[in-house]
């Protein structure tokens, strides 16, 4: 694979980076139950519930699906993998966050880059972007699930509560996770899926009858 | 290389009056298929593994269709067992699922109980009509926890695709190869449970149960509504005997026939 361009890295830092308009802070992915209950009340169980989510259950399940989606060829394909996107959500709240980030990215991104969009969830919007832009697929799906994991990192700073060093530390050590991860997506393909964070995926469904939250997700 | 187990059955149902009745039966092989009277107007159909089980290599294949208008419920005889299979393939189960118009299918299951060194592969799929009814459990457990049974050489492949009108609404997929008793003790991915089960009611009427189904879980359980149609819920529990306990009362209230005798406890 060609070693990416400093425009290509450039932008997508700019896709990928918190400032981004997608709103990406106003979603935990189900962290904050956790944390509202207890499960995760520390630095070390913070680290275990996303090294969960991204190994066994949203991380790479996106990371195949971006994968997919960049590799699409035409329309239709690329629907049917949105769909799939869709159906693979494990709790409403789950579907919400992945259909209104992607509805977020693609309208803005289609506006600034003149690229046709609309109507995609989160990751397949971000795969179909890359490949319209011609940005390398494995750096995009690296830096996509390192956002994912700092915006997580960033949910447990405000409620755990963790220190900024100890937060720092914690996504330094989370990002050859997400290389590795972005790594074996490229083998993979829509038959790969799987999904056994199923506590994590039964916090976000917990999440939704939560009494008192700040989160939407 | 030991026999392989074979089986395949196909089934259907169609409307006689009130009554939903067999509407063609076609079964092969290590797969059987029992019709038990029921006092309901539902068709019940027990299916019965006569292998004793799966192993690698085994391939057992269902094709069933709820006709128009029809209500029909399947079960089997007995807990489906995952044994140890040797290097090599998996044992294959097939379960296709057809819902029409007006039809409701209960796919209720007893529990596939995975031993060490077992390789299963299962997919399930349902193709539901535009205004059909699903009510589906696939009830797991890992590893006979009375025994102590540790599940350290595992290979599991387990998919559920549901589509309504051709449309994917739902989707559930599992690929582990490896230490699954380790895995599941992991604090996030199900913090040591012996059990699992995966609920699905696609019908009308999913958004009224959201609610009343959310208050009877345990909290280590959740429910939610991925569309007005659609209510999913997953539960863990210790063991199938709590993950009984927490799936029956949700059962009981999502189909209005009484459950199979083989769920009584």
């Amino acid at each position: 694979m060609a070693t990416p361009t400093d425009s290509a890295i450039l932008t997508l830092t700019q896709w990928l980076s918190p400032a981004y308009p997608v709103g990406g802070f106003a979603y935990s992915h189900g962290l904050e139950a956790a944390i509202d209950v207890g499960t995760v009340a520390s630095t070390q169980e913070t680290s275990a519930w996303i090294t969960d989510v991204l190994d066994h259950g949203s991380g790479r399940s996106d990371a195949l699906l971006l994968t997919a989606a960049y590799r699409a060829e035409g329309a239709g394909e690329l629907a049917e993998i949105d769909a799939a996107a869709r159906a693979f959500c494990a709790s409403a709240e789950r579907l919400k966050e992945t259909a209104l980030l992607g509805q977020a990215f693609g309208t803005v991104t289609g506006d600034v880059w003149a690229l046709e969009l609309a109507g995609l969830s989160y990751p397949v919007a971000v795969g179909r972007a890359a490949r319209l832009q011609d940005l390398p697929l494995l750096l995009t799906t690296q830096m996509f699930l390192q956002a994912f994991a700092a915006n997580l990192v960033a949910v447990a700073t405000r409620l755990v509560p963790l220190g900024q060093t100890d937060a720092q530390r914690l996504l330094r050590d989370l990002t050859p996770l997400c290389a590795e991860i972005a790594r074996q997506a490229l083998q993979g393909n829509l038959q790969d899926l799987s999904s056994t964070a199923f506590l994590a995926d039964i916090a976000s469904m917990q999440h939704e009858t939560q009494y008192s939250r700040i989160f939407r997700t | 290389m030991p026999p392989r187990a074979r089986g395949a059955v196909q089934l259907g149902s169609k409307r006689l009056g009130q009554r939903s009745v067999l509407d063609g039966l076609r079964q092969s092989g290590s797969f059987k298929c029992l019709f038990p009277r029921t006092t309901s107007d539902a068709l019940e159909a027990v299916l019965l593994n006569t292998a004793g089980g799966i192993t690698g290599g085994d391939a057992f294949d269902l094709a069933a269709e709820a006709g128009a208008g029809t209500t029909l419920t399947l079960t089997t005889q007995a807990c489906e067992r995952a044994y140890q299979a040797q290097p090599g393939p998996y044992g294959q189960v097939r379960n296709q699922l057809a819902i029409g118009p007006g039809a409701r299918l209960n796919w209720l299951p007893q529990e596939t109980i995975l031993f060490e060194g077992s390789a299963l592969d299962r997919q399930l799929r349902a193709d539901l009509a535009e205004d059909a009814s699903l009510l589906l459990v696939e009830p797991m457990v890992f590893g006979r926890a009375a025994m102590g049974e540790q599940l350290n050489r595992i290979r599991l492949r387990d998919r559920i695709e549901i589509r309504r009108a051709g449309h994917p609404v739902f989707l559930d997929a599992t690929r582990f190869a490896g230490d699954l008793s380790a895995h599941l003790a992991r604090p996030h991915v199900a913090n040591g449970a012996g059990a699992m089960a995966s609920i699905v009611f696609a019908a009308a009427s999913a958004e009224a149960q959201l609610d009343p189904v959310r208050r009877m879980l345990p909290d280590s359980a959740g429910a939610s509504l991925l569309d007005p149609d659609l209510l999913v819920i997953r539960i863990l529990a210790a063991d199938s005997f709590e993950l009984r306990r927490a799936m029956l009362p949700v059962l009981r209230r999502l189909n209005p026939d009484p459950l199979p005798r083989c769920w009584m406890i």
